[in-house]
């Protein structure tokens, strides 16, 4: 489905050469800008989330060690995210590391945390660095007592210095995370406001609940895309709860690195397209009226008696 | 008299605002509530599929009029407040060229979904099991690997449809458990957001009579493999004839999930672990997600290996969240029908992936 709004790689590569001359480099920006002020006019979703997949694929394809293929999945991400917060897409969700990336070599783990570390820190550390300057407030989700002291120290700094300004703009960097691990730590955390008296009963805890005790806490919008490149069709544990209602998911063929402006593009446009057929059947036909309160169930015998029942055969 | 009343009252701000109206149905309810006749309804399931949001491409009544419509409406519409003529002007030629896009789009979606269709219709052509096992086991064996678990989205639809109500859908989970059996698949969990089938072990009775009834077509009368179905909600389970005379294992284990089984059912345990945990029975500290998932294995069932999804585009439709965590997903866009090729193409691809936890 997906793979055929997407270009192939070698398209892809070439326009990326094009892109690197200064002059094309100028033209092509103007064309992004343009194209980017359409989107806007349409719909546009509030949170998009990101699996970013097939670093190490592209790695090995390129024969490139695996530092250079999460290098080039990182300038990829800045790409699409500069492009995210420029259509007016308020949180971004990105999965960093998995709890399960644990099982990889003590060395890439290693790689993975200071680069994650070092690009956060790029991008948020003076006045001008890009996420200051756009006031995006970074956020880390996950499980923290699974990153070691030093690095924890750095990202809760970052933390800090991003979220003075009153923005509504958001990075969610989760990292470790899995779904599962979530919904254990809500879980956990309800019971354990359920021992302190903080939930008084047990009819308060709703479906409401168990959101509000997720690592993303209470500001964070319904999820409304969910992109996985690399063409598998598999989620891996990443916000499970959160995609399986009113989401769209999308499983476009590309590696993260090769993952670029056309194709988060086509992904926002062709959500825009079908999110503006879905207001005009509203507008046209209405929104449905919620039954479940505009009917309400009536008791048979609170109604008024009837008249006296009569017959006419019988005396 | 006063409800009627009242209900009349209703009808006649039909024009009003949707808002108002909700409100005043909200104001009614609530006073209601208060004179003590209003219940709680027990089974909710109906309304709630009204209530269900759906992702946007799950859309599929489009064509170029309609968002020619559309078009022309947005047009004239003004749904923004600008400041200077120039922005606006600005804005309407931008909004322009985007419905200009989206009026492209449109007919290359229906281009599209013509060929999508004829490919459908060719699928079915080349693979048509001809309601024998040997040809889907044929068609199996040339795959890798299949998988132990697998799992089917199935929608309910209109009584006037084809293959709708729930006949239609007795009818889709029968022919599944017979290509499934054929495969050598041992398990199968159907899941269909509003569990019409999953109210009474009438039902279930009814179900495995048709289910039977279209084994005996596949493998014949005397040789009718066994099964067994499953209501992990309501608790329920019926054997098939030969498998509950016989104590062996059966054949295909169906289990029949909706709504309630995902997250009311998060819910329902996170309620049940609080309660234990104020009698002192179980110390938050032990939570963990093995807990959680031995729990949920119990009261919903295993994980799916593949995950089918007959819609024509991909929504979950509130599936259980912990149990897709590693399934691979299928589903072939612009699809309607509960078919063999499908089927066949789901194993396919599953055969193909590879799964590496984390590495």
């Amino acid at each position: 489905m997906a793979s055929a709004n997407f270009f192939p790689y070698s398209v892809n590569s070439l326009v990326r050469l094009i892109v690197q001359f200064p002059l094309f480099a100028y033209i092509v920006g103007f064309l992004e800008d343009f194209v980017i002020g359409i989107m806007r006019t349409g719909p546009i979703p509030k949170h998009i989330a990101l699996i970013m997949d097939g670093n190490r694929t592209y790695a090995k394809n390129h024969r490139l060690p695996l530092k250079d293929g999460h290098f080039a999945g990182a300038n990829a991400l800045v790409k699409v995210l500069e492009v995210c917060y420029k259509v007016g897409i308020d949180q971004v969700t990105i999965y960093a590391f998995s709890l399960e990336n644990f099982n990889r070599s003590k060395e890439e783990v290693d790689t993975l945390f200071g680069m994650l570390r070092d690009k956060l820190k790029l991008i948020s550390e003076n006045e001008e660095s890009y996420a200051r300057y756009n006031k995006v407030r970074i956020k880390v989700i996950g499980n923290r007592s699974f990153i070691p002291d030093d690095i924890l120290k750095d990202l809760e700094y970052i933390e800090q210095i991003t979220k003075e300004k009153s923005s509504r703009k958001t990075l969610h960097v989760c990292f470790p995370y899995t779904a599962r691990d979530e919904i254990t730590h809500s879980i956990k955390s309800i019971v354990q406001k359920r021992v302190l008296g903080e939930i008084e009963s047990q009819d308060d805890i709703t479906a409401a609940t168990i959101e509000e005790n997720f690592y993303f806490g209470k500001d964070v919008y319904p999820l409304d895309i969910l992109v996985r490149t690399s063409g598998h069709t598999r989620l891996s544990d990443f916000m499970l709860w959160q995609c399986n209602e009113g989401c769209t998911i999308e499983f476009p063929d590309v590696l993260w690195p090769d993952f670029g402006f056309l194709c988060i593009v086509s992904v926002l446009f062709k959500w825009s397209y079908y999110k503006t057929i879905q207001l005009e059947e509203e507008a046209i036909q209405g929104k449905k009226p919620n039954l479940k309160e505009v009917i309400p169930p009536v008791l048979l015998h609170e109604l008024p008696s009837p008249p006296p029942a009569a017959s006419v055969s019988r005396k | 008299m006063a409800n009627i009343l009242e209900t009349v009252g209703l009808n006649s701000q039909a024009d009003a605002t949707l808002d108002q109206v909700t409100a005043d149905a909200t104001a009614t309810t609530k006073s209601r509530r208060r004179k003590g006749i209003i219940v709680q309804p027990e089974n909710v399931n109906e309304q709630l599929k009204t209530d269900r949001r759906q992702p946007p491409s799950s859309n599929r009544t489009t064509n170029p009029l309609t968002v020619s419509l559309g078009l022309t409406r947005d047009l004239v519409k003004q749904n923004k407040t600008t400041n200077s003529v120039l922005e606006l002007i600005g804005f309407y030629i931008n909004h322009f060229i985007l419905l200009s896009l989206f009026f492209v789009i449109s007919i290359f979606k229906n281009i599209q979904f013509a060929y999508r269709y004829m490919f459908l219709k060719v699928l079915t052509l080349s693979y048509y099991p001809n309601k024998s096992p040997q040809v889907i086991r044929e068609d199996v064996n040339k795959l890798s690997k299949i998988p132990k678990v697998v799992s089917c989205i199935l929608d309910l639809k209109d009584d006037e449809d084809e293959n709708g109500g729930v006949l239609g859908l007795t009818n889709q989970i029968g022919e599944l458990a017979a290509w499934c059996i054929s495969a050598g698949i041992g398990q199968l969990i159907i899941y269909e957001y509003s569990g019409v089938l999953n109210q009474s072990s009438e039902s279930l009775t009814s179900l495995s009579r048709y289910i039977s009834k279209n084994l005996t077509l596949y493998f014949g009368t005397d040789t009718k493999p066994t099964f067994s179905i499953t209501i992990p909600h309501k608790n329920l389970i019926t054997f098939s004839e030969g498998a509950s005379s016989t104590n062996r294992k059966v054949d295909l284990e169906i289990s029949l999930i909706s709504y309630v089984d995902g997250k009311p059912t998060i819910v329902d345990l996170a309620r049940t672990m609080g309660e234990l945990a104020v009698n002192g029975e179980l110390s938050p500290k032990d939570i963990n997600a093995e807990l959680i998932d031995g729990e949920l294995t119990d009261l919903v069932g295993p994980e799916p290996d593949l995950l089918i999804s007959f819609a024509p585009s991909l929504d979950l439709e509130d599936y259980p969240p912990w149990h897709i965590r590693l399934t691979e997903i299928y589903w072939e866009p612009d699809n309607k029908e509960v078919s063999y090729p499908i089927f066949i193409r789901a194993l396919q691809q599953f055969s193909n992936c590879k799964v590496n936890i984390g590495k």
